[in-house]
């Protein structure tokens, strides 16, 4: 009653929607960096929506089922096949004992996540079972899956093959628009600041990672050191250190941030941060608190719309 | 109402101010210390109390305290409200536990210490007299945060007050324990750090699968107790 990993991939861990209420003792939130993808994909399989599944980056694993098994893949677009002919996202697949599935080239997005009709035999730890990267506990081991493993299920279930509406599929054109509303210090920064940081494009650079996004193009430009006072740092912060190139913070991400926030990232586009890579273009966009608001009200409404399905 | 301006509140010197859509920000104009660190936690209590589940994260800090709110159970519009009325209305102490004074042995020797004779050239002090005034102090335990476990002491004699390395160590073990600017700590999980490292307990900081996860509260008093290399790995082989 398993699956096992024959290739590993570049980062592939267990991620659920996260630990909440920890952050007072200096525990990240940890969990999918794309939530949205995580729910659709425990969605197609029947599972309640925040369960845990397999997060894939970048660079997928090759998986061997021991067992039948119902599965479904959303997220990142990888060329996938299921003992050498092609599968795909976004619809529930049913696999035999023995058959192998294999994550190839990557064509869009960053991340992919892998949810199977049943449960996996992992401990909850701090009340969610994902992996946190950074401190080596939860999910497999404290740990990213390397070559060999084995995860066990349990209950494995065979569900009904559907798949998700077109509506519900999202496309990754690698140039994003992030919208923003006004961060904890933003009123710090002078005009020239503010302006210089919304009219850039940035590109994602290659030292980003599940802490955080670290953005490269033009500097906000700081006229003066700027000090303040340390306080919690929410999921989406942008930060602008000394070198004037912003940070957005993530899922495993420290939790109190001590450089000036310029913008925060609205909750209802989190889960795009997961799809970031390095060479992405993005730009920020700044929308009132309001807006932000509506924005995840239409988001709950039009997720709610397709679970009660 | 516009909600899109940060208030003041009537409260003397704590201002209100939203941290993103789903989260708001206390900040307290009052020194840092143990008195702000007691009023913190006991706001920070009468809030759980208060939103119960619609209140996902308190995370207090030297001289704030940010909530987190879950935006699916909340009424944006009206949570600044209810924050101002608290303050408003008064809040209750936290029960004064007598706060505990938790002793970590540290090592401040030979491979324990890679960083320990370059802080003592640069705080022009002997290597004994950094231990001495690295161990005299107690200190105050403000908040745990940054890594798992992590805690912010404050109470760093000011001789031993060292700039962070220029370039961070890119492995900096668990139990590590370090000075940087004004603040000492111990490293709870190996990280990348910048920190220079005078010393390592053998104590486990952070335990995640352990009943009790944490050395340490907020409130708590910490006390660093020097060890030899043979106690070091005595206490070592004893957690295994």
């Amino acid at each position: 009653m398993s699956l096992k990993f024959i290739k590993a991939g570049m980062q592939t861990s267990i991620q659920d929607a996260g630990r909440f209420g920890f952050m007072h003792q200096g525990i990240s939130r940890s969990g999918a960096m794309d939530p949205l993808s995580l729910q659709l994909a425990n969605c197609l399989v029947s599972n309640s929506i925040n369960q845990a599944a397999i997060e894939v980056t970048l660079v997928g694993p090759t998986i061997e089922f021991m067992q039948n098994l119902s599965i479904a893949i959303c997220g990142a677009e990888f060329d996938l096949t299921l003992n050498d002919k092609p599968v795909f996202n976004n619809e529930t697949i049913h696999v035999n004992s023995g058959d192998v599935l294999a994550f190839k080239g990557l064509r869009k997005g960053t991340r992919a996540y892998l949810a199977v009709a049943g449960e996996f035999n992992i401990e909850s730890l701090f009340g969610s079972q994902a992996t946190h990267l950074t401190a080596g506990f939860g999910g497999y081991k404290g740990r990213q899956f390397g070559e060999n493993d084995v995860l066990e299920i349990v209950s494995p279930r065979e569900v009904e093959l559907r798949d998700l509406p077109e509506a519900y599929r999202p496309t990754f054109s690698g140039n994003y628009l992030l919208r923003c509303c006004e961060g904890l210090e933003a009123e710090q920064f002078e005009q020239e600041s503010l302006a210089a940081f919304y009219d850039t494009s940035y590109t994602i650079s290659v030292d980003s990672n599940r802490m955080g996004l670290r953005l490269e193009g033009q500097a906000v430009p700081l006229n003066a050191p700027m000090s303040i006072v340390s306080s919690g740092l929410v999921q989406g912060s942008i930060q602008v250190p000394p070198s004037g190139l912003p940070i957005i913070s993530s899922v495993d991400g420290q939790t109190i941030g001590g450089y000036p926030r310029i913008a925060n990232v609205i909750s209802a586009d989190l889960t795009l941060l997961g799809q970031l890579k390095a060479g992405d273009k993005v730009s920020c966009l700044s929308v009132s608190r309001q807006k932000a608001w509506q924005c995840m009200e239409e988001k709950y409404r039009f997720l709610n719309a397709l679970f009660s399905s | 109402m516009t909600t899109l301006s940060n208030i003041n509140t009537s409260v003397p010197n704590i201002s209100i101010h939203w941290n993103g859509d789903s989260a708001i920000t206390l900040f307290f104009d009052a020194e840092a210390g143990e008195d702000l660190t007691r009023d913190i936690l006991s706001l920070a209590e009468e809030y759980k109390s208060t939103f119960s589940e619609s209140l996902i994260e308190a995370i207090p800090a030297y001289q704030s305290l940010t909530l987190c709110f879950d935006s699916q159970s909340i009424d944006p519009e009206s949570i600044e409200t209810s924050i101002k009325a608290i303050l408003d209305n008064g809040f209750n102490d936290i029960a004064t536990t007598t706060s505990r004074v938790i002793e970590i042995p540290v090592c401040y020797q030979g491979a324990y210490a890679p960083d320990l004779s370059s802080l003592a050239e640069y705080c022009k002090l002997s290597v004994d007299e950094v231990i001495q005034q690295h161990t005299q102090a107690t200190y105050l335990v403000n908040m745990l945060g940054f890594l798992p476990g992590f805690l912010y002491l404050s109470g760093l004699a000011d001789p031993l007050h060292c700039p962070r390395k220029k370039t961070p160590s890119l492995h900096v073990p668990a139990g590590a324990v370090g000075i940087g600017g004004n603040q000492t700590g111990v490293y709870p999980v190996g990280s990348p750090g910048g920190w220079h490292i005078i010393g390592q307990t053998p104590l486990s900081i952070f335990n995640p699968s352990a009943k009790q996860a944490f050395i340490a509260q907020p409130l708590d008093k910490i006390q660093f107790v020097p060890i030899s290399i043979e106690q070091f790995e005595k206490v070592d082989q004893e957690q295994i």
